[in-house]
């Protein structure tokens, strides 16, 4: 609005002046007239003396406070405010413009007699010659000046009541004399201002006594004033009583104020209903001698009444007024015939403008916020379609310089307006339609927004504005005085310069013209400052973008920096991924930056441009060792640049990985660090200097420094680089002064290795490090630091590690990878350190032995490097677990205790300290095991270091125990022939004398004489032992049946006599035979008996010495299944004796065949000898024996083997011998049943078919 | 001043971390050229799409204070300029969808604009009712639905539940269905 004429566009507020005071106050009465009139000004003067008491300053001041002229121009709170007054205060005088303006010198006046007199009109009127309005023009800002300015509403007069009685009434004359003055001077003027008196009481409380209100009315009589025009102030003591006072007259002089406008207003309707053009005071001679059409006069009149309405505060009416004044300005009869090229154009132009925004005003005045904007709207539409057909178009700088003026005339308009709903603290961007706006069609713009839209706007035109000046061509730009006239004149025909300099002083040829960069950057940060104020933050950066654009045009480089780098800085849109804003903004700042010679922002703006998220740029060389050439001035101290995770967008990314989740204290673990480049394709490689990678807890941070022949070997393939770094363990404060970045980040211990660091665009570094851990905890990747330092400059990128489910890929080698399988590859749990501590038993038995006592060894072994605080936990777990007992060097045995049926144990054995690399053995001792059984014997060894007292280590080692039986037996009773008769049952000494008692045990004490039997028993017995064992002694034990009979025994082994034993091997058998024989104690006691014998072995283990100690030797006692002897069924027993025949080479055999009756029965046996072929035989080839109960007889029978299997070639070979089978049938004759014929004795078996007799050979005969 | 009507020039998608999921330009009409082009460059687009997320702050803590807005409709955003507006609309995941609406991006063709004048709908050309963007949102919601469908598409990579930024749609399908919804949206259109 500033472009606008002073007063033109301001709210008019009724004018009042008051008179009479000093003018030591904040707003002086100081307009000024024109010099036109200046000599014709009409001065209306006080004659009295200023006043300059403090009462007169408190009543001024508080007048002035209540000043209305620069109140917002809204109608809220118009029912509590009673008065709007524009209060202004001249001392004395003032000056009033000319009523009538005078003719002017020099013209002639047409033919006085017969004409009337000229008639004068006011100096305002464009019937005037000396208005600059004559003799066509419509109206101008002269005429609002003079209203608002110039001409009061209400004088207000200020006079001392003097209270000293003796002065009284020459003072009270004095003012009646001003007074009637001044009204005289006015009257004379023309005007109709009011004139209004104040009265300030000096006296302290006014009493009737004094006569005041009788010396009130004289002057009030004397002056000839209206009564309410007449006030009295009171001392401001207290100031309430002023203030009341003055309050009062306020409102009074406001309500007069308005009444003095409405006759005005009146008065120019008047006019208008008259409905003709008056004639100008001289008829216009210059020019086109053409005079204001009636047309215009109404447009004049409405426009007149519409400001006298505004001053009445009667918006409708005005903006009743201003539309009709504006139709009609517009129309046809009034712009339409207004050529462009006269200055009336512009002046309709600028009144056009100034009736649109009082009508914008008044509409927003009554809250209309659409319709204000609509208003808007179509007054621009309006003027550049006018503009377009009758002027000089739209498409020059001059329509766009309007453009912007208008746009921020609104954005003015909307500010004094003081929108409640508009406060920063409400956050409304824009207004909702009115009530009678809505359900229409609006466009979005029609819906008020807030200023920053408005100055935005502005600067968008101011922009179109530079583009079309910039567009001039050169012939255009040249100043007039250069230039030919036709030129000058053709140019005055295109551009348009309504409000707006020259072409040549737009955009001169060789000076500085209109700085639109400055407007635009002056629009765009009032935008962005009322974004701001709504927290249109990003809005606000979009608008900084477009200010440091125009700030890098005009070269203001730290503008730029400090517009931008907050919005680069702070603003997520990095975070958030609006990359193409990024680079803009990332762009602009690195120009500036370069300028400005901010190296470390060069730095870090050329760090982020490396990324491959923007678009490259060509010819960019993408370098960071570049990034400083050219930037001048060169920095004074090397710049370092440290960088934060999330600070920039990095084009580093970086993933680490450990391969297992857990690890243990004293042991390393395998990670990787991969890390990633994703720079522009071609751009240089980057050499980092060294990297750090630091853990949270527990593991030393790695640093790996750039070697290019590292150490460790570098594998490339594809995109991929992958190197081992060894690292080694570096105290960083021993004698290694290398002030790096490194060192401060770590104190104590980090281990260090190298690599070749070179990152090449697109390609990944894969380092394979072996991690050594050293406490138990979890732990943690957290970040790692690349430096790079050169020699221009340092900087230190950090990042932190993240974790992506779907990228955990370990390179295997630098083709192939693989996922790795926790789902924390960050993350590592270092389990507590392991046991070195070993229990093992050096001489282990893979089996124990029945009924064998087992002592074990073990050997407690301290693999730690310091002594050991141990303790010792046995448990023997298994069926029935003996008790043991353990024997620890230097200390008692301890006897284990058994806590449950299936576990025997024992606990917390103390084993004292163990040295480092010491072993102690302790003894485990059980007693002999009877059954074959199987333990598991568990020793768990418990330490604490001294070092870590609180920490318990423990070892456990598990044994399984086998106990095993080591031989097993199988066992014949084959019967023989006892060689004793049978006692006779006739024979006394065989009866058993009768037993005195029915005790049975009465035998046992008598010499036997019952039947005898004579048996062999046979055992073979096999070793079930992994190892040899060495068998000393081998017997039967017959338990003792005293009842039924008596058993002795004879044994008969192989087993030699010094008792050194035999050493029998696994799975071999061996035999042991024992003759039996058996006696009944009586002949009559013939029933079955049975026979409990168990064998047993005297066993020792091979590698004893048998003879050393007795103890060594263990007895394994094996049960022998039960045999029965005896009983009453006859039995037939065949046993054979072989006598070689001399001189021959022949054998006879003598088989004798015994039948045993045992039973009570006499019976009768048939005997058949089937003759054979394989022998001969002497003997009775068929008898009958009778056998008398209980006797037994015997039959012969001689045999002589015919042939010889051997010489026959079929035999068993080497001449021993063979068998025969004598066809022998023994019959009962009684039961006709075949009695088997059982082998007792040598040379005698049982076959298939019935028994079968040894036929010794030659060498058996021999032998 | 010849007849247009409202056109979209820009579509675009906003994810739960304020991230870019999607930008589709259109072309406008450009009287002065009387050819087809897009009104603004894609970083302008970016600018306004981004300066819409602060509306939707401002708006989202306007309507959990005063309790409306639960249809994610938020309307008009603001106007960009005496041309280009913005509306938005958010859904209950928070994913974002604002039009930037071209008010004078189509030209009317002389006779449709005589049977819209016969019809009383000349006001078309002049403004936009409360509304009538919804069919817009409607359709892109649609085809974000349709896209959210699709078992390949891992929304978590595009607005992670924790974090910042993410990728771009690069759905095909989704771009044509925008690019449908742009082309084929007219004031009083209904059905898209």
């Amino acid at each position: 609005m500033d472009e606008y004429p002073a007063g033109s566009l301001d709210h008019t507020v009724p004018f009042l002046l008051t008179l009479g005071t000093c003018t030591a106050t904040p707003a002086p009465h100081d307009a000024v007239l024109s010099a036109a009139l200046q000599d014709q000004a009409i001065l209306i003067r006080s004659e009295l003396a200023a006043l300059d008491s403090d009462q007169a300053h408190a009543l001024l001041r508080y007048m002035h406070d209540r000043d209305a002229s620069r109140l917002p121009c809204n109608g809220r709170d118009e029912a509590a405010r009673k008065y709007r007054l524009r209060i202004r205060t001249a001392e004395r005088s003032l000056l009033l413009p000319p009523r009538h303006a005078r003719i002017p010198d020099g013209i002639e006046l047409p033919a006085p007699a017969p004409a009337p007199p000229a008639v004068l009109h006011s100096p305002y009127s464009p019937l005037s010659p000396v208005s600059p309005l004559y003799p066509d023009g419509l109206i101008d800002t002269q005429w609002i000046r003079k209203h608002q300015d110039l001409v009061p509403s209400v004088l207000l007069c200020f006079y001392t009541l003097v209270s000293d009685p003796t002065l009284a009434t020459l003072w009270d004359n004095k003012i009646k004399t001003d007074v009637n003055n001044l009204r005289a001077q006015l009257g004379q003027s023309g005007y109709k201002t009011r004139l209004a008196v104040v009265l300030l009481s000096d006296q302290v409380i006014p009493s009737p006594a004094d006569g005041v209100p009788e010396r009130l009315e004289a002057i009030r009589r004397g002056c000839g004033l209206d009564p309410k025009l007449l006030f009295l102030v009171p001392p401001g003591d207290p100031p309430q009583e002023l203030e009341r006072a003055a309050e009062n007259m306020l409102t009074t002089l406001y309500s007069v104020a308005v009444e003095y406008y409405r006759d005005l207003g009146r008065h120019s309707r008047k006019k208008r209903s008259r409905g003709i053009a008056p004639q100008p005071t001289v008829p216009p001679t210059s020019g086109t001698s053409q005079t204001l059409s009636l047309a215009g006069w109404n447009v004049r009149y409405d426009f007149k009444s519409a400001v006298f309405a505004e001053y009445r505060l009667e918006m409708d009416v005005a903006l009743r007024s201003f539309e009709q004044a504006y139709e009609n300005l517009l129309s046809s009869e009034v712009m339409e015939l207004i050529p462009s090229w006269s200055p009336r154009w512009n002046e309709a132009r600028f009144l056009a403008d100034v009736i649109a925004v009082r009508c914008i005003r008044c509409l927003l005045w009554n809250g209309q916020h659409s319709a204000a904007t609509r208003r808007w709207q179509l007054h621009r539409e309006r003027i550049a379609d006018f503009v377009d057909r009758r002027g000089r178009g739209t498409s020059n700088y001059g329509w766009e310089a309007w453009e912007a003026r208008w746009a921020v005339v609104m954005a003015h308009l909307v500010e004094q307006a003081d929108i409640p709903e508009f406060a920063p603290a409400t956050l409304r961007l824009y207004l909702p339609p009115e009530k009678s706006a809505r359900g229409e069609r609006l466009q979005p713009w029609e819906l008020l927004h807030h200023t920053g839209y408005w100055y935005r706007l502005a600067a968008k035109h101011l922009h179109l504005r530079r583009a079309f000046a910039r567009a001039m061509p050169e012939s255009d730009r040249r100043s007039p005085s250069d230039s030919p006239a036709s030129q000058v004149a053709k140019s005055a025909f295109m551009y348009d310069t309504y409000m707006c300099p020259d072409p040549y002083e737009e955009y001169p040829l060789r000076r500085t013209g209109v700085d639109h960069g400055q407007l635009i950057v002056d629009r765009l940060t009032r935008a962005r400052s009322e974004f701001l104020k709504r927290r249109q933050t990003r809005f606000a950066a979009e608008a900084a973008l477009e200010c440091a654009r125009e700030l890098g045009l005009a070269q203001d480089w730290k503008g730029v920096i400090e517009l931008l780098r907050p919005i680069w800085k702070e603003l997520p849109f990095r975070a958030e991924g609006w990359i193409s804003i990024m680079e803009e903004l990332n762009w602009a700042l690195r120009t500036a930056a370069a300028e400005v010679g901010d190296a470390e922002l060069v730095l870090l703006l050329d760090w982020e441009l490396l990324s491959q998220n923007f678009t490259k740029r060509p010819n960019w060389h993408y370098d960071i060792t570049k990034s400083l050439r050219g930037i001048i001035p060169k920095p004074k101290s090397k710049p370092s640049v440290s960088i934060s995770d999330g600070q920039l967008l990095s084009f580093i990314s970086a993933s680490f990985l450990f391969k297992d989740a857990e690890g243990k204290a004293g042991q390393s673990v395998r990670s990787q660090l991969c890390i990633k480049s994703s720079a522009h394709p071609g751009a240089a490689p980057l050499v980092l200097s060294s990297l750090q990678v630091s853990f949270n807890r527990s593991v030393d941070s790695i640093t790996v420094q750039h070697q290019v022949n590292g150490k460790g070997t570098q594998q490339r393939r594809g995109n991929v680089a992958l190197s081992t770094v060894i690292l080694a363990r570096q105290l960083d404060d021993d004698a290694k002064p290398e002030p790096t970045a490194l060192d401060e980040a770590d104190s104590g211990v980090s281990l260090s290795g190298s690599a070749d660091l070179t990152l090449i665009p697109g390609h990944s570094l894969v380092l394979n490090m072996e991690i050594p851990l050293r406490e138990p905890g979890e732990t943690r990747a957290d970040s790692l630091v690349l430096n790079l330092e050169s020699e221009e400059f340092d900087l230190r990128q950090s990042l932190v590690f993240r974790e992506r489910s779907n990228a955990n890929l370990w390179y295997i080698s630098a083709a192939a990878t693989k996922l790795v399988a926790h789902p924390h590859p960050l993350a590592l749990r270092v389990l507590p350190r392991p046991p070195k501590m070993e229990v093992r038993c050096p001489v282990w038995k893979e089996q124990c032995y029945t009924d064998e006592p087992v002592s074990l060894e073990f050997e407690v072994e301290n693999g730690e490097d310091i002594e050991a605080l141990s303790k010792l936990d046995v448990r023997l777990f298994g069926e029935t677990p003996p008790t043991f007992t353990l024997d620890i060097p230097g200390r008692a045995s301890e006897t284990s205790s058994s806590a449950r049926s299936e576990e025997s144990r024992l606990s917390s054995i103390q084993l004292g300290a163990i040295p480092s690399t010491k072993t102690l053995s302790v003894r485990l001792s059980l007693p002999p095991i009877e059954r074959s059984s199987r333990y598991d014997l568990t020793l768990k060894v418990t330490y604490f270091l001294p070092t870590d007292p609180g920490t318990p280590i423990s070892q456990t080692a598990v044994f399984q125990l086998n106990v095993v039986n080591p031989f097993e037996a199988n066992y014949d009773l084959l019967p023989r022939v006892h060689p004793s008769p049978w006692p006779s049952l006739f024979d006394p000494d065989g009866v058993a004398p009768l037993p005195d008692n029915d005790d049975e045990t009465a035998y046992s004490h008598l010499p036997p004489k019952g039947i005898s039997q004579s048996w062999s028993l046979i055992t073979r017995y096999a070793s079930f032992a992994s190892e040899p064992l060495r068998v000393t002694d081998i017997d039967i034990a017959i338990q003792p049946s005293p009842a039924a009979f008596r058993c002795t025994s004879t044994k008969r082994t192989k087993l030699p006599a010094s008792g050194a034993g035999t050493l029998i091997h696994p799975k071999t058998i061996e035999e042991a035979a024992f003759d039996l024989v058996a006696q009944k104690p009586t002949v009559d006691d013939r029933s079955a008996s049975p026979l409990d014998v168990s064998l047993t072995i005297k066993w020792t283990r091979p590698d004893t010495d048998p003879s050393s100690s007795s103890s060594q030797i263990n007895t394994t006692t094996l049960p022998i299944p039960r045999f029965t002897l005896f009983g009453t069924e006859p039995r037939v027993l065949a046993s054979v004796t072989h006598s070689p025949l001399p001189a021959t080479r022949l054998v006879t055999l003598t088989l004798r065949i015994t039948i045993e009756n045992a039973s009570n029965h006499f019976l009768t046996f048939g005997l058949a000898m089937e003759p054979s072929e394989a022998f001969a035989f002497s003997g009775p080839k068929q008898t009958t024996l009778n056998l008398l109960p209980v006797s037994r007889r015997g039959v012969e029978y001689r045999l002589l083997p015919l042939d010889d299997p051997d010489e026959a070639g079929e035999g068993e070979g080497e001449g021993e011998g063979w068998w025969i089978r004598p066809g022998l049938v023994v019959r009962d004759k009684y039961f006709q049943k075949v009695l088997r014929v059982v082998a007792a004795g040598e040379g005698v078996r049982a076959g298939k078919e019935g028994f079968e007799v040894w036929v010794p050979g030659k060498r058996g005969v021999e032998g | 001043m010849a007849t247009t009507v409202p056109s979209i020039a820009c579509l675009g998608v906003i994810g739960r971390n304020n991230n870019p999921l999607h930008t589709s330009v259109f072309p406008s009409y450009d009287p002065t050229t009387n050819s087809f082009r897009p009104v603004r460059t894609p970083l302008q687009f970016s600018l306004i799409i981004s300066s819409t997320l602060d509306v939707f702050e401002l708006r989202s803590r306007h309507n959990t204070a005063a309790g409306t807005g639960l249809t994610g409709d938020f309307g008009l955003l603001h106007a960009i300029d005496d041309r280009l507006a913005a509306y938005g609309f958010e859904t209950n995941t928070g994913t974002r969808f604002v039009a930037i609406v071209d008010m004078r991006g189509r030209r009317l063709d002389p006779a449709a604009a005589a049977a819209m004048a016969d019809k009383r709908l000349a006001g078309a050309a002049a403004g936009l009712r409360e509304g009538e963007m919804r069919p817009v949102f409607k359709a892109m919601q649609v085809a974000y639905i349709r896209l959210l469908q699709n078992p390949f598409f891992e929304p978590d990579e595009h607005s992670p539940p924790a974090g910042q930024g993410g990728a771009k749609i690069t759905s095909r399908k989704f771009g044509q269905d925008v690019r449908r919804i742009g082309e084929n949206w007219a004031p009083g259109v209904a059905v898209l």
